[in-house]
């Protein structure tokens, strides 16, 4: 069976735990649909191999996915992407985006912008990002 | 889920000549590379030296594998399950080549594999035809690993296995310790100085100082728990949580070491401080603040 190289970048200097950045980013290629249904991960020694990261990291991160169901592991073979349906996927999707815009709120908040503040402030940034 | 132990030690402690080792308490469950880290002389080597009953302790008890108390000496199908590369080699071997030394060594390890051992010698580019006593330095510590992985232990405890070794063959050497671990169910302990196996290889490091323990933890959470800080304005270092130590640097930036920096970066941000870098701490500077009274905290 050949292994999928696993595209994480990690960001020693970055404030957020190894373990979330690693997460995050595995959760996000296989919701996108980049590691397809049935791809088969390397072992969890070989992936904490790749990333320099320790296996109880990497077997925390398959442990997570897999109570999300983003992953499944068969005794004795290894551990597999599950079948993400298209309406888990979906899910998943607004979710991401539904985390991603509560923190952009939240640290608005935090820094003192008012709610008319905070919708130019998406206006804006809709704009520059969907308009041509 | 109660994890198997590969070794475990209850109030071990020796008496060495410039001082005493222990006593130690410390399990090491199975399964695990565990890097043993400290000073020259902190008692890394007499912990490995007791590990395989090279040295005896004074007091206290060793368990292997979880096995009943055994009066005195290791029962030889333990003994044959613990593999060693020593920082010095031993003499009984010196005249023979890598070759007679292993079917030497075949003898005595009931889990002996040849082939892994023939490849090994060939991956790490060891002559085969050389007495071990006219080898280079680096020459003979490869064939010391090879021939440790080619006896298929269950605890293989290496004492500074790098030192003497190229570039190449060192990459050579991490991967097949790696390669070794694939199966689950074995326990590399590593005595080092390098930063660079610590991070490739650990899973767990265990500080030694002045012949204590001073803990075991994570390797991840040890490496990345403290940060520093540079952040320009007035906000006075004490009131940054975290903060370990501080330094006033030029041009009004502050610098500061904490163990809570998603903590310290919001108070910085929300109290409108520019935050100019952060950085992670190296190996060698968490360990002083370890030595220091910080000790890191564990996964909750």
């Amino acid at each position: 069976m050949q292994d999928v190289r696993i595209p994480i970048q990690i960001n020693e200097n970055s404030a957020e735990p190894l373990y979330h950045q690693i997460e995050n980013q595995l959760r996000s290629l296989i919701i996108t649909g980049q590691l397809g249904e049935g791809t088969h991960l390397p072992s969890i020694r070989e992936f904490a191999g790749a990333l320099n990261c320790s296996v109880i990291t990497v077997r925390r991160v398959y442990q997570d996915l897999e109570n999300e169901g983003l992953l499944r592991t068969k005794q004795g073979t290894g551990t597999f992407v599950a079948q993400v349906e298209a309406g888990e996927r979906e899910n998943y999707r607004l979710k991401a985006a539904e985390e991603a815009m509560q923190a952009a709120v939240q640290s608005g908040k935090a820094v003192g912008c008012t709610e008319e503040e905070m919708e130019v402030l998406f206006r804006e940034a809709l704009r520059a990002n969907y308009s041509k | 889920m109660v994890e198997p132990i590969a070794v475990q030690l209850n109030g071990v402690s020796k008496m060495r000549k410039r001082r005493v080792i222990g006593p130690i308490d410390l399990t090491i469950p199975e399964g695990y590379v565990v890097a043993i880290l400290g000073h020259n002389g902190s008692g890394k080597s007499t912990l490995l030296n007791m590990l395989q009953q090279i040295v005896l302790p004074d007091s206290g008890e060793i368990i292997w594998f979880g096995q009943e108390k055994h009066s005195g000496t290791l029962p030889i199908e333990l003994r044959q399950q613990i593999g060693f590369v020593a920082d010095n080699s031993g003499i009984e071997e010196n005249r023979m080549t890598p070759q007679e030394a292993a079917d030497f060594r075949s003898h005595w390890y009931p889990r002996w594999d040849m082939k892994l051992f023939k490849q090994l010698i060939t991956d790490m580019d060891v002559p085969s035809d050389v007495k071990l006593t006219k080898m280079s330095k680096g020459e003979r510590r490869k064939f010391e690993i090879a021939a440790a992985l080619a006896a298929r232990p269950k605890l293989l405890l290496l004492d500074e296995p790098s030192s003497g070794l190229d570039p190449f063959a060192w990459k050579v050497m991490v991967e097949q310790f790696r390669d070794y671990m694939e199966g689950g169910d074995t326990t590399i302990l590593i005595a080092t100085h390098i930063a660079d196996e610590v991070k490739r290889l650990a899973d767990y490091i265990v500080l030694m100082h002045r012949g204590q323990v001073l803990g075991m933890a994570e390797k991840d959470l040890v490496l990345e728990q403290w940060k520093e800080i540079w952040y320009e304005g007035d906000l006075r270092p004490e009131n940054i949580p975290g903060v370990v130590e501080s330094f006033q640097e030029e041009n009004g930036l502050i610098r500061v070491i904490t163990t809570r920096v998603s903590e310290a970066q919001e108070r910085l941000e929300l109290s409108d401080h520019r935050v100019l870098k952060i950085r992670n701490l190296e190996l060698g500077e968490v360990l002083e603040y370890w030595i220091a009274g910080y000790a890191p905290v564990q996964w909750r």
